[in-house]
């Protein structure tokens, strides 16, 4: 049965019930969320952590487990749609849509990541490597994330190569090919031919051939030229990622764009050359894996290019890069047909020169008229002169070290200097070093011994790895985008926002947070090397401090290591040479990276998901919408259950207990207050009924104030019947919602908290008061302040305010409620005090002073 | 003294590849073989003080190499490996004399400690 009859089974089941279930029924269906949210990001932790070196896998492993995940992303779709009346069954096609994608790759299909055929480099970041190949997508990146300059254009896809196979009939005579090409090279010499021929004499898709020309003629309109010029090159999957393919695929210089297609099947063609197919076969590589983007960049009239190392892999010095350079293109420095000037440079600023050995240059290669190059001489005057000038070797060493810092690899760079002295990066790729210690792998005691050590054992590792940077604490939302690229993030909490930030990371501490929860995927993911629950990260640290972290050992050093990381960055990945790994890490990409962050943003909705774990972040997000929504509406499905809590002080509330909130010994109609057993509820009556807090002494409203109240409406929020009349709390163990109504204003409190940490929410609104605007938006600034101060996320329109907090551990979440009851006790007429501005400081002060013995 | 050696036996590349790497940086010396009949070949000419294999192998089954093994070398301590780890397979593993055995994925640091003892360290 396909996924869509079974949807529609499941949706005539759910109308074929009359009434909606119970609210006790849609609490448990609310918790079957928690629970699979939970084991979803375990399975993707898990996953994560197999591609980190620790573990042995094999298929099986990769085949069961994404078996698991499937089945419960599916049914975390399905368990939302249950509680919210069916108002996400778009969540099924997003989950069919990357399901799909999923298991092509584990059928060996060649895969493509979606339908675009051509994308403009302005559009592309690292995420677009399915479609455009890792070098394309490293470009696009440097260019819109790192904001450096590289060439202008845009990229054919894998999907319009996909298209192009399909169309010429060359998928199938991949696939049914049934010869042991490594050990038969007569074979493969015969079988690389017949495909290059295919493909040379292969008709381009119309679609294709269409966008191409759509873009070319976008660019003549762009520059107002006639003819435009480009760079056609290779962008395999795979290529430039731990295998270098360097020179295994052909690129071309200077083509004229009317002859773009033409020199685009030359490129696919290349891709079945007997070199380049060997040299897969020998790493062990299966043809479904190969998929090939290309990139057409336009032309750069350089004055100079050349290569840059950023460590010396030959002598293995590990302070020193290197730069080659010569005068117009740079292939002579790529191929190594004639000398070239050298730079052995500082890897520190100020990035003094080392050695610099310049050359003879007699000819140089530029790019001829009318397409292709052509080798000229240089003229006389710069024969002997060095390429590059002080500054420009500055400059091009900060940016090399910029992208080392950023990509945690060595690099190997490809740059031009234009003839407006601007600096083009052409390509950044991983350069693999050995380094030159004596034993085959140095000693860590060595290293960091005498280090100061800033803390070390505390908080659990996410992602482990080392870093040594420029610490920058995160105090706002604000400041996640200022955080400088390169930096030590130390943040307060994890939050799906941080993950904004995780990119420009060079490791990330915190203080509070789970190591299953949203971030620490996405940190897993980007090998950010990253420790949450600290406790004490951003009480130790301060921004601009040089620190070290050490993720894999569990220990933040004060200072820099340098040999530490210089250790870590050479850390041979052999693990990422075999095709299970690369499987893995493929299916890991339509399934870890997080795209919905903001539930604010427009693009949080189904249709928005791309991965899995999109869904389940949206499903959360939802469900808890949900709950909040349902607890509000409750007392229509309270005919019946309803018992009143006996306190101290006169507050009249109505309980409904749908399990494990009371104590069972509790009998009859009134219950006493020491038998509540919900978790949340006794931390919030604990604020609540605090002596000193409730105050009991009604406050004497002036008359404009009560003027004013007479002829205020309450807001469309608050003004259906059931929420005016009445104080109702539904409780169990573990959550409560309670509806509120104290002199004039009204509160929603919503709170979850348990063992696991993933699953813990408090949800708090105010609205409302007697008094005029100003003097409520006084204590709407006084609640926001003091919730502001105990981590919550607010939100304040007018006298509304909204606060909302996550995932804190069990301890720290009572010590939230409490604070949450006290503030709803000391606020209920508030505003009729808060006559002047000053006034918001003095009752912070003096709630404070009142609630502290509480919360310590 | 001459550093341990240990050899693999698994039919999936990337697990002799990664045990490999992992045991070469304890100091240990790593041979692996992706199929058990050359590897009990090898045996045979050589003493190893560990051999890892897997239990189901298109070839030889990884029961019939433990067996093997017991019988011409008691001294080697033989770990089994295996993706489809049932009580029955173990409970058969140990009457054989395997002396240990990991159910995959297998963390390495556990394996490691576990060669480690073996060994008597």
């Amino acid at each position: 049965m396909g996924a869509f009859e079974r949807i529609r089974d499941k949706l005539t089941f759910w109308r074929s019930k009359k009434d909606p279930s119970s609210f006790a029924v849609l609490f448990d269906r609310f918790q079957t969320v928690l629970k699979r949210n939970n084991e979803i990001l375990e399975i993707m932790a898990d996953m994560g952590d197999k591609l980190g070196g620790d573990y042995v896998f094999d298929r099986q492993y990769i085949i069961d487990i994404t078996h698991r995940l499937n089945d419960q992303v599916y049914k975390i779709i399905y368990d939302l749609n249950m509680l919210s009346s069916q108002k996400y069954v778009d969540l099924y096609h997003a989950y069919e849509r990357i399901h799909s994608q999923i298991q092509a790759e584990l059928e060996g299909k060649i895969a493509y990541a979606d339908e675009r055929l051509v994308i403009d480099f302005e559009d592309i970041t690292q995420d677009d490597i399915a479609s455009v190949g890792n070098k394309n997508a490293s470009l696009g990146e440097i260019k819109n994330v790192l904001k450096l300059s590289t060439p202008d254009g845009f990229v054919l896809t894998t999907k319009a190569f996909y298209d192009f196979l399909v169309q010429n009939g060359i998928d199938e005579l991949l696939e049914n090919m049934n010869i042991d090409l490594e050990r038969d090279g007569s074979a493969l010499e015969a079988l690389s031919r017949e495909v290059r021929d295919k493909i040379l004499n292969g008709n381009i898709p119309a679609q294709v051939a269409r966008e191409v020309r759509n873009h070319v003629s976008a660019f003549r309109s762009k520059f107002k030229k006639e003819k435009i010029f480009f760079a056609v090159r290779s962008s395999a999957i795979e290529e430039d990622a731990e295998h270098s393919f360097a020179g295994q695929y052909e690129s071309f210089l200077n083509v004229p764009d009317d002859k773009l297609l033409e020199y685009y099947k030359k490129v696919i063609a290349s891709t079945y050359s007997v070199r380049a197919w060997g040299y897969r076969l020998q790493k062990g590589f299966y043809e479904h894996e190969i998929s090939m983007a290309v990139g057409c960049q336009l032309m750069v009239k350089p004055r100079c290019s050349g290569v840059l190392y950023t460590m010396d892999p030959i002598s293995g010095e590990n302070d020193t890069m290197v730069m080659s350079a010569t005068w117009g293109l740079g292939v002579p420095v790529v191929s190594g047909e004639t000398p070239v000037d050298r730079y052995h440079v500082s890897r520190d600023a100020p990035y003094v020169v080392k050695h610099m050995n310049v050359v003879h240059k007699s000819e140089m290669l530029v790019a001829k008229e009318g397409g292709g190059t052509e080798t000229i001489e240089v003229p006389e005057d710069l024969q002997h002169k060095p390429c590059l000038t002080s500054d420009e070797i500055n400059h091009l060493a900060h940016v090399a070290m910029l992208l080392e810092r950023y990509y945690k690899r060595p690099q190997d760079i490809e740059w031009a200097i234009d003839e407006e002295g601007e600096l083009i990066i052409l390509q950044s790729r991983p350069l693999k070093v050995q380094l030159g210690y004596s034993g085959e792998f140095c000693m860590l005691p060595d290293i960091t011994k005498g280090q100061g050590i800033i803390f070390e054992g505390r908080g659990d590792v996410v992602q482990r790895g080392v870093a040594c940077g420029t610490a920058f604490v995160i105090r706002s939302d604000e400041d996640i985008e200022k955080v400088p690229f390169g930096s030590i993030v130390i943040a307060r909490h994890t939050s799906p926002k941080l993950t904004k930030a995780i990119r420009k990371a060079l490791a990330i501490l915190t203080d509070i947070g789970s190591p299953t929860g949203h971030m620490a995927t996405v940190a897993r993911e980007f090998r950010v090397p990253t420790i949450v629950n600290t406790g004490i990260a951003t009480r130790l640290i301060r921004t601009g401090e040089e620190i070290t972290v050490d993720a894999t050992q569990n220990i933040v050093y004060a200072g820099k290591l340098k040999e530490l990381c210089l250790y870590e960055l050479t850390q041979d990945e052999v693990f990422e040479e075999s095709y299970e790994y690369r499987l893995l890490r493929r299916i890991l990409r339509k399934v870890a990276p997080l795209n919905l962050v903001d539930p604010h943003d427009e693009k949080f909705k189904p249709k928005g998901c791309q991965t899995y774990h999109d869904i389940v972040r949206f499903v959360h997000e939802k469900a808890v919408d949900e709950l909040i929504h349902i607890g509000e509406k409750s007392s229509k499905w309270l005919s019946s259950g309803l018992r009143r809590l006996d306190l101290d002080i006169p507050l009249g509330v109505s309980v409904l207990d749908i399990g494990g909130g009371v104590d069972e010994s509790a009998e009859g109609n009134l219950i006493d207050a020491n038998l509540v057993r919900s978790i949340p509820m006794k931390a919030f009556l604990k604020g609540l009924c605090h002596e000193g807090l409730w105050g009991s002494e009604p406050v004497s409203v002036d008359l404009g104030s009560f003027m004013s109240s007479l002829t205020r409406t309450f807001s469309t929020s608050v003004a259906t019947p059931e929420q005016v009349g009445k104080n109702l709390v539904v409780l169990s163990k573990e959550y409560m919602n309670m509806s509120l109504r104290l002199g004039y204003h009204f509160n929603i409190i919503d709170v979850y908290i348990s063992e696991n940490v993933n699953d813990n929410y408090a949800y708090f609104r105010f609205l409302g008061g007697v008094t005029e605007i100003t003097r409520r938006s006084r204590r709407a600034r006084f609640i926001a302040n003091i919730l502001e101060q105990h981590d919550f996320r607010v939100e304040i329109r007018g006298d509304l305010v909204i606060g909302r907090l996550k995932k804190l551990s069990k301890k720290e979440m009572e010590k939230r409620v409490i604070l949450l009851g006290g503030l709803v006790a000391y606020t209920r007429q508030l505003d009729v005090l808060m006559k002047h501005d000053e006034h918001v400081n003095h009752y912070e002060e003096e709630f404070k002073k009142r609630i502290g013995e509480l919360l310590n | 003294m001459a550093s341990p050696k240990i050899m693999v036996i698994d039919d999936e590349n990337i697990v002799g590849k990664m045990l490999k790497v992992s045991f070469q940086r304890e100091g240990y010396t790593v041979e692996t073989f992706l199929h058990a009949e050359p590897a009990l070949q090898r045996l045979s000419e050589e003493k190893f003080d560990i051999v890892i294999t897997d239990l189901k192998m298109k070839d030889i089954d990884g029961m019939e190499v433990l067996k093997r093994i017991k019988k011409e070398s008691p001294d080697t301590k033989v770990i089994m490996i295996t993706a489809f780890a049932s009580m029955d397979t173990s409970i058969e593993a140990f009457r054989e004399k395997a002396d240990d055995f990991f159910p995959k994925p297998i963390k390495i640091d556990e394996l490691k400690s576990r060669v480690k003892k073996l060994l008597g360290d």
